[in-house]
């Protein structure tokens, strides 16, 4: 039992450090600044969770990285934004009520096209290449060019602006912080949905079993559940997810384009490396990390803010390769 | 004289047979095609096109040797290619002036710092897995991109550098005429990069057909049995993935020296240059250098002349909408095909016709 | 003559390129446990889980209470009554002790609860560290754990896979207790290296080696048979087995 005892401090004392590193930047900017950076970091890091957790739980339970996810994120978007487009009056109506219900409506409606999207893609393509993973990047990464593409296809190749729902836009002031709505609002919507998806695994049956799966994916067929059929459920799950944060995350920066699923993945992947692969709360955690991070690094030295996440990670996979919280502990 | 040994006997039989195989021939074929381009098709289209595809024929040829024969995927080598491109840049322009040492000692630095990145890459390699291997590759790829736009007073940012070529291969230079045409800076740069790429290919060739490339292959294979029957696995991906980054690099350097200038964009770019040669290996055919040349040509043809195809298409079949809509979203027909490819014909061209002709044995 | 349960013919089965299995046959008849006994690497965990269809048999029939089994799928075969319960034993480490039942029962009724019951009666320990980590029990706890989820469902058939491995003398002894239970109810498969286990729970034996069935009878007989064991099961001649 000693190894195990010390291993779990290593985590702990790393979350800490993290911490701790966090407060540094209060030395230097003050602290209203710093509440600001928080809160955007925060904000950006529940985005990136919507996006990480997908691809987390899909590589856990059905050992598949896809690459295609980003393009799924894109769909999202594009797809939230051709419902604003269609019931424009209720997002600039100055009716609380009516902004969020289009805007529950828009995420409704591109969480459901996107997960029949991902339906499609894991019992035509990803089905064929089960167990292989090169084959499974290579097809993954085709799939992506042709869905961006289709969006080429259908939208246009033209950044699109998308417009925030009234009452989503300006601050609020709190003690004399300036917070923005908006951010507020994924920061809820993310811990709601984390909190959801945590009953969903803890307390139904259905999550028990996933749970089981991600840890042994052989053993949960030999006990008599269709390993095929949860593949695809939890592929739309995931898919789903990845609609939700591209949605989110076109009205977090005001605009739509068929790339913008590219940079959003390389973010997931660098989040699900630091959290740990087939693990939630590792997504969220290393979204946070993710995004506080780049918000602290781009205030203080703006060139280095991609490259800073580059360097967490790499950190954490000569370190702890498996992550922060790794499947199974 | 002492008797030879099985293996020994295996490859001399191997050696015999190659000259006699109807490969080497359209290799010939495709060699003197080259040769000549420039004097048959003197237009600028056609030659820039056979450049592109000699030097991406290389390229992919040195992403073969990672993927195909060590079955390692990186999503860098768009970026060693990069790396090349700007180092040439630098010296011959930015921080140098155009001579000849100076292009050398380009090239030189750009194989040096390739492969100093290459073998930091590789120590990452040990420890993770393929996936992880990928994902970082990719995050170190787009870093390149970002650190290049934004620390513009090194790297000329995202307006890049443009470059002047030296003496001999100066835009300038003319020697007077031979067989009829004009022999200018441009044409003596073409047959430098064809002969320096042809170069190139055959050390690749027999690198692979080398007893260490053998042992790549068992590795790519079955890591364990290798490293189980004494292999240093590390090792020997390490050298395979140093030597494809630094021929990646030198290739980068060519296209500089052609195109004139590197940007970003254009040198860096995952969507630019990794995207196409991952398609070019792929349809081409992984694990047979050849695939890269078949898969360039392919590529690289099909965009450049699509345009005139698309008016073809019109002219011909004015009634044939599906296909009109199919040629203008040129990269999704190449994502399907791209995906078709994989599921049916995994070893891609070469691959599958190599596999069709020992069927038929 | 006893009716058969499981009837393997002539199966053939391959990992990766290496023929493991090269046309085995054995039989499972009810109210016996049968043993498959051989030295390591024999074929016996690829014979158990090509019954189970997690390794597919490229030849041959695998026949369960008349129907044919080698083409199905693991999960359907589980579905028909066969438990498994494999080396590694395949627990759930980061689930609790209760989730792991959990996701053993199949169907929810009162008489999947009623087995539940039972079954905690017999394992006693897993009622103890009912809300537990999996995780944290010990290796013959485990043990127990992974034959409980295995015959919590209306299991007629149980593959267990050398499940003596690692576990001390006084663990091993319970477990032939639990097995010699279990036996009155369903019929048993057992895969085991370890002849104390097989004979203390075993009626009949076949010896698997290289990939083939070597020898098969009554487990009296290869009790008293010390040549067989040690050609095939390595026992030296003079070593007392009692």
């Amino acid at each position: 039992m000693e190894a195990t005892f010390i291993k779990r401090r290593s985590r702990e004392l790393a979350v800490a450090g993290v911490i701790i590193l966090f407060l540094l930047p209060l030395l230097g900017i003050s602290g209203k600044t710093y509440l600001t950076l928080t809160i955007a970091g925060l904000a950006m890091g529940m985005l990136l969770f919507l996006v990480a957790s997908g691809v987390s739980i899909i590589f856990g339970l059905m050992d598949v990285l896809n690459f295609a996810h980003g393009a799924l994120f894109a769909w999202g978007a594009y797809v939230g934004f051709t419902v604003f487009n269609m019931m424009m009056k209720w997002v600039t109506a100055e009716s609380v009520f009516k902004n969020f219900a289009v805007f529950l409506f828009a995420i409704i409606i591109a969480m459901i096209t996107v997960a029949v999207l991902g339906i499609v893609l894991e019992r035509v393509i990803i089905r064929r290449v089960y167990g292989n993973h090169l084959f499974q990047i290579l097809i993954t990464f085709g799939a992506t060019i042709v869905l961006v593409e289709l969006i080429r296809v259908f939208w246009g190749p033209n950044d699109e602006v998308m417009t925030v729902p009234f009452s989503f836009r300006g601050n609020w002031d709190v003690l004399d912080v300036i917070v923005d709505r908006y951010r507020v609002i994924c920061i809820t919507m993310g811990f709601a949905l984390y909190a959801a998806i945590q009953l969903i695994l803890k307390k139904t049956k259905l999550g028990i079993i996933v749970r089981a799966g991600v840890e042994n994916r052989e053993m949960i067929q030999a006990m008599g559940h269709n390993i095929f059929r949860l593949f695809t459920g939890v592929f739309a799950v995931g898919a789903a997810l990845a609609a939700l944060g591209g949605m989110a995350m076109s009205v977090f920066s005001l605009q739509v384009y068929p790339d913008m699923g590219g940079t959003y993945l390389l973010f997931a992947f660098i989040v699900v490396i630091i959290g740990g692969l087939g693990s939630v709360t590792g997504s969220l955690v290393g979204a946070i990390i993710v995004g506080l991070s780049y918000n602290y690094v781009a205030y203080l030295v703006p060139w280095a803010a991609a490259g800073a996440n580059v360097m967490i990670m790499i950190i954490i996979l000569l370190v702890r390769p498996a992550g922060l919280f790794p499947a199974g502990e | 004289m002492a008797e030879l040994t099985a293996v020994q006997l295996f490859h001399q039989e191997e050696k015999r047979r190659r000259f006699r195989r109807g490969g080497f021939f359209i290799g010939l074929g495709v060699l003197c095609i080259l040769l000549l381009v420039p004097f048959v098709l003197p237009s600028y289209k056609t030659v820039d096109l056979a450049v592109k595809i000699i030097i991406f024929a290389t390229l992919v040829a040195s992403f073969d040797i990672m993927l195909g024969y060590t079955g390692i995927l990186s999503f860098g080598h768009g970026m060693f290619f990069g790396i090349g491109a700007y180092c040439v840049a630098f010296l011959v322009s930015k921080y140098g002036a155009p001579t000849y040492l100076n292009l050398m000692l380009g090239m030189a630095i750009a194989a040096a710092v390739a492969s100093g990145l290459a073998i930091l890459i590789s120590f990452l390699s040990l420890r993770v897995k393929t996936i992880f291997f990928a994902m970082v590759t990719l995050a170190i790829a787009e870093l390149a991109i970002i650190l290049a736009t934004k620390l513009s007073v090194f790297t000329g940012g995202e307006d890049g550098i443009s470059l002047a070529m030296p003496g001999i291969f100066s835009f300038a230079y003319s020697t007077g005429k031979f067989l009829g045409m004009e022999i200018t800076g441009k044409i003596v740069t073409y047959y430098l990069i064809l002969l320096s790429c042809l170069g190139m290919f055959m050390m690749m060739l027999r690198f692979t057909h080398s007893p260490l490339g053998r042992v790549l292959q068992a590795i790519r294979d079955n890591e364990q049995r290798a490293e189980a029957l004494g292999f240093k696995t590390f090792v020997f991906q390490g050298i395979s993935i140093t030597f494809s980054c630094v021929m990646a690099a030198i290739t980068g350097g060519f296209y500089a020296m052609w195109v004139g200038y590197v940007n970003p964009e254009s040198c860096l770019g995952v969507f630019a240059i990794m995207l196409a040669v991952l398609l070019m290996c792929i349809i081409g055919g992984m694990g047979t250098l050849y695939g890269g040349i078949v898969g360039a040509a392919f590529y690289l043809i099909t965009e450049t002349f699509l345009p005139d195809l698309q008016h073809l298409a019109k002219d011909l079949f004015p009634s044939a909408v599906f296909l009109h809509n199919v040629l203008e979203r040129w990269y999704l027909f190449l994502g399907v095909l791209f995906i078709l490819v994989i599921i049916f014909f995994p070893k891609g061209v070469i691959g599958s016709v190599r596999e069709f002709i020992d069927r038929r044995k | 003559m006893s009716e058969s349960v499981l009837k393997v013919e002539s199966v053939h089965t391959y990992i990766g390129q290496h023929h493991i299995l090269q046309g085995i046959s054995f039989e499972a008849v009810a109210d016996a446990v049968t043993v498959l006994i051989g030295r390591n690497g024999a074929g016996k965990s690829t014979a158990i889980k090509t019954v189970m269809g997690l390794l597919a048999a490229t030849d041959g029939r695998i026949i369960y209470r008349g129907q044919e089994i080698q083409r199905k799928k693991p999960y359907e075969i589980a579905r028909m009554g066969i438990g498994f319960v494999p080396e590694d034993m395949g627990i759930f480490s980061g689930l609790t002790v209760e989730e792991n039942m959990k996701v053993a029962m199949l169907v929810e009724d009162k008489t999947t609860h009623e087995r539940l019951e039972r079954t905690l009666n017999m394992f006693s320990d897993l009622r103890k560290f009912w809300k537990s980590k999996a995780g944290n029990l010990s290796g013959g706890q485990k043990q127990m754990l992974a034959i409980a989820r295995a015959i919590v469902n209306d299991t007629s058939l149980l593959l267990i896979d050398e499940p003596s491995k690692g576990l001390a003398p006084i663990v091993v002894e319970s477990l032939v207790k639990a097995i010699n239970q279990i036996k009155e109810r369903s019929v048993v498969i057992l895969v085991e290296q370890n002849f104390f286990m097989a004979s203390a729970v075993g009626d009949n034996f076949y010896i698997l080696d290289d990939g083939f069935v070597v020898h098969s009878g009554v487990m009296e007989e290869l009790i008293h048979n010390a040549e067989l064991k040690s050609r095939f099961l390595g026992i030296s001649k003079t070593a007392n087995t009692g």
